[in-house]
């Protein structure tokens, strides 16, 4: 993370500061959240560098590089909304322990449903896994975008195609003979069992998270959140003076 | 809203599923042991004693075939990491590969030749058998097509035959006929499939005929198999299937609470806005604007 600037003229300063400065402490400190959950959630399951790599860390860097909450416009014409860095709001040791409790409860659906659904049947061992792993990458990436304040295209890109070229490399690995995972999917792709499952796991592990942010953006509202409902209704600069 | 719109039905339809799949379990480890050896069943099961045992199954509703008969398993760790790696592919593949088994250890060699199939997953080989009659008349079970199709075509192979399989000193199971080829021995591919979970269970065939209300199955079994060393549990399953599967509620059941759940979330958050809305964007809500000296 730099923190020396060097520029041309001091009026850029106002810009880097209340505009880059503003989203630059957003990015980060959401993306350091992200990450320590989208990592401890896997810690359950075996470890394969896959994930990491190609499954998850694309749509991670998109966002970090890419996501913006509100339009330069407001925040040059507002500071105070640079308050929200001074607060401390987007990384602090509460959220921190939030994310973690989260990521728990995330991890715990994730692990016990299959468990539940399979037990006393005639499952093996590579499609459990097979299932565990995609139900992973598709619950991380459908977290983020549930935050991800930005939607453009290569967003969309990102998130949704990671999930695809997951589903991609499992067909490309489990059509090769000598692998024990050979024929995996196809098999369960069969199974009604096998979505409904997947998206049983992927609601009921989001559904604190989501609850939790209704809430705090109904009673709670952040400046943040003003800004930006401000700024779609109005579509212009908003005007944020009482 | 939408979540419990589209959850509820699939809950309802789901525990329907469940509810029309009838089946017939029957645990027999303990019961087809006889009385003066309840005590130390471990030196019944291994002992040369005379292990048929007769059971009694009555069909509680109708049964359309096929009926799939199962042996489930309890307490039995097919998952264990050192389990599951000792088998040998490459030797299961093609014959060509017959001697390649240094992943098999323990049961790699027996008396200095290479086991076929190797590895402590095919040594323990489950060999009890079932025989079903119905009214004094045999009822056939099929037992063609109860492994996965990919693994017959392309792992086990159709030249590969068994040899030197259960010559060593500890039998684990089943023994193989050395003239039928792997592909074709579908006792041994279904069992090699190694189960993901402790409680598991396996295709043993399938019965093509249905079965009405209030029959009475005979059953004759093998009790051959060692579960005892370990307080294994050993069932016999007859269960016909529905779109979902096997009986399993928990799908069902969960659907619908969390259907429910978001029904009355989505009720109460309306509730919410209709009583006490907040307007959106409204500055009266910014920080600077609600303590205005402050920070």
């Amino acid at each position: 993370m730099a923190s020396d600037f060097a520029m041309g003229q001091f009026q850029f300063l106002k810009r880097l500061l209340l505009v880059h400065g503003h989203w630059n402490y957003q990015r980060v400190g959401y993306l350091v959240l992200y990450n320590f959950y989208r990592n401890a959630v896997f810690v359950l399951m075996l470890f394969c560098v896959f994930y990491s790599v190609i499954y998850t860390s694309v749509p991670t860097i998109v966002v970090g590089v890419l996501d913006k909450d509100l339009s330069h416009k407001t925040l040059l014409k507002y500071p105070k909304l640079y308050g929200a860095g001074h607060r401390h709001e987007a990384y602090n040791l509460q959220l921190f322990w939030i994310t973690m409790i989260d990521t728990l409860w995330q991890s715990l659906v994730l692990f016990y449903i299959p468990l539940f659904t399979y037990k006393e049947s005639s499952i093996d061992i590579w499609s459990m896994g097979s299932l565990w792993t995609i139900t992973v990458v598709i619950l991380v990436n459908i977290h983020l975008a549930m935050d991800i304040r930005r939607w453009v295209f290569i967003t969309h890109a990102a998130v949704w195609g990671s999930i695809m070229i997951t589903y991609a490399c499992m067909v490309v690995l489990d059509s090769i003979p000598i692998f024990p995972n050979y024929w995996t999917i196809y098999h369960l792709a069969k199974s009604p069992t096998y979505w409904l499952t997947i998206s049983l796991i992927i609601i009921m592990a989001l559904l604190p998270r989501f609850l939790l942010k209704v809430i705090h953006q109904i009673f709670w509202p952040s400046d943040i959140q003003i800004a930006r409902e401000a700024e779609i209704l109005r579509k212009v600069t908003p005007n944020l003076r009482s | 809203m939408l979540v419990s719109i589209v959850f509820i039905p699939i809950g309802v339809v789901s525990l329907f599923a469940s509810r029309d799949v009838v089946e017939i379990i029957d645990q027999y480890e303990t019961e087809c042991v006889p009385q003066n050896f309840r005590n130390d069943k471990v030196s019944f099961i291994q002992s040369n004693a005379n292990k048929t045992c007769t059971r009694r199954l009555t069909v509680t509703k109708l049964m359309k075939k096929p009926i799939y008969v199962y042996y489930q398993l309890d307490n039995f760790y097919q998952n264990h990491r050192r389990y599951v790696k000792s088998r040998s592919d490459s030797q299961l593949k093609d014959n060509s590969g017959w001697d390649e088994v240094s992943s098999c250890k323990p049961e790699d060699m027996s008396n200095g030749q290479p086991i076929v199939p190797c590895g402590l997953i095919a040594w323990s080989l489950f060999n009890d058998t079932y025989n079903f009659s119905l009214n004094n008349q045999q009822l056939a079970v099929n037992k063609k097509g109860i492994s996965w199709k990919s693994d017959r075509d392309r792992k086990f192979g159709r030249n590969v035959f068994p040899r030197n399989f259960q010559n060593g000193t500890l039998i684990g199971g089943k023994s193989l006929d050395p003239t039928v080829p792997l592909s074709k021995q579908e006792d041994l591919i279904v069992w090699m499939r190694t189960a993901a979970l402790p409680t598991f269970r396996k295709l043993y065939g399938k019965i093509e005929w249905d079965l009405q209300p209030n029959e009475v199955i005979h059953v004759t079994l093998e009790n051959n198999y060692n579960t005892y060393s370990f307080s294994g549990k050993k069932k016999l399953v007859l269960s016909t299937t529905s779109w979902l599967g096997g009986k399993n509620d928990f799908l069902g059941i969960a659907y619908l609470t969390v259907g429910g759940l978001c029904f009355f979330l989505a009720l109460s958050f309306t509730v919410v806005y209709l009583v006490k809305p907040r307007r959106l964007g409204d500055p009266s809500y910014l920080s600077w604007n609600r303590n205005p000296g402050g920070h």
